[in-house]
């Protein structure tokens, strides 16, 4: 039978992309900043965001979207410090990333209005959320001193999507063989312009950067 | 993994340009993958040849360029068409 072909030429993630600029339109429209954190499983993200709950949710109302492939675990941790958590939990143990129709509908359940920040807390995986914009202002990437200096280099796309990194865990660099500068240099290999923070969630060491940065960055630090 | 979100949207994709009913008379599929999209191009041919080996489609083929930089296109649809079979008829 004759074929005929039809030109596409799409970007195959062209939906995704469209609802990430109705998101980040909404978000922007609320005056509402947006942080995507993407990082490996068990870099410290969930306790970084209960320290900024704990320092900053009075001053700076925040909302966090979590995403997990199974449990809200994650979730159930933030409720402590905040009623606007929206667990995005991605389906089945084979969901690896939030894309941004769930960002969509989870902001559904968000008073915009009350709200001046949301965190995104991604599935714990490297790879495939860097892929994915989800209308966010910025990725930070988080990876800890437990995980090796190559981190960067082993995952570069998310070092390179990302506008800030958060080097957690440096209350343990005493124990550890970690080469920092070797790490920082692997980090600027990849992406020269990465903001980096150093952060320790579990002592709290390193987290007044942090913290300043957010207020600056939602208008709450007047100078 | 991603992957086969990535071969779900492309089937939507084809089903945006061809119509959900001709998806049974699509052929092949071509492609545009980048080393730099972040997309493993064999995983990616993979979960489509999972997905086109079922119905709506039948046993449709994809065609992927690798290409140096973060692409990741559907650049082309085939299929049979039977209006122009019966247009060569003399």
């Amino acid at each position: 039978m004759p074929v005929r072909t039809i030109e596409v030429k799409k970007n195959i993630l062209e939906r995704n992309d469209r609802l990430a600029e109705e998101v980040r339109g909404r978000l922007q429209e609320a005056g509402v900043t947006a942080f995507n954190l993407i990082s490996s499983p068990g870099s410290g993200k969930t306790t970084l965001l209960e320290r900024t709950l704990q320092e900053l949710d009075q001053e700076i109302p925040i909302a966090v979207i979590t995403g997990d492939p199974r449990t809200l675990n994650d979730a159930e941790r933030l409720a402590r410090w905040t009623n606007r958590v929206v667990p995005a939990v991605v389906a089945g143990e084979g969901g690896c990333h939030l894309d941004a129709a769930q960002i969509a509908a989870a902001l559904d359940a968000i008073d915009l209005g009350e709200v001046r920040l949301v965190f995104i807390e991604n599935v714990g995986n490297l790879v495939c959320p860097a892929e994915f914009d989800l209308g966010e202002e910025a990725k930070i990437v988080v990876f800890s001193v437990t995980e090796g200096e190559d981190k960067p280099l082993k995952y570069p796309l998310a070092f390179r999507e990302a506008r800030y990194a958060i080097l957690n865990k440096i209350d343990l660099l005493p124990h550890l063989d970690f080469d920092l500068p070797l790490a920082i240099a692997n980090v600027r290999s990849v992406n020269p312009d990465l903001t980096v923070f150093m952060t320790a969630a579990k002592t709290g060491d390193g987290l007044e950067p942090w913290f300043r940065f957010l207020r600056e960055r939602t208008g709450a630090l007047v100078a | 993994m991603h992957e086969m979100s990535v071969a779900l949207e492309v089937c939507r994709l084809a089903e945006e340009q061809v119509g959900a009913e001709a998806l049974p008379r699509v052929t092949r599929m071509g492609l545009e993958v980048g080393n730099r999209s972040g997309v493993v191009a064999d995983n990616l041919a993979f979960c489509l040849d999972t997905l086109l080996a079922h119905p709506p489609f039948r046993a449709a083929r994809t065609v992927i360029r690798r290409t140096d930089d973060s692409a990741l296109r559907l650049e082309w649809v085939e299929l049979d068409d039977p209006e122009l079979e019966n247009a060569n008829i003399p």
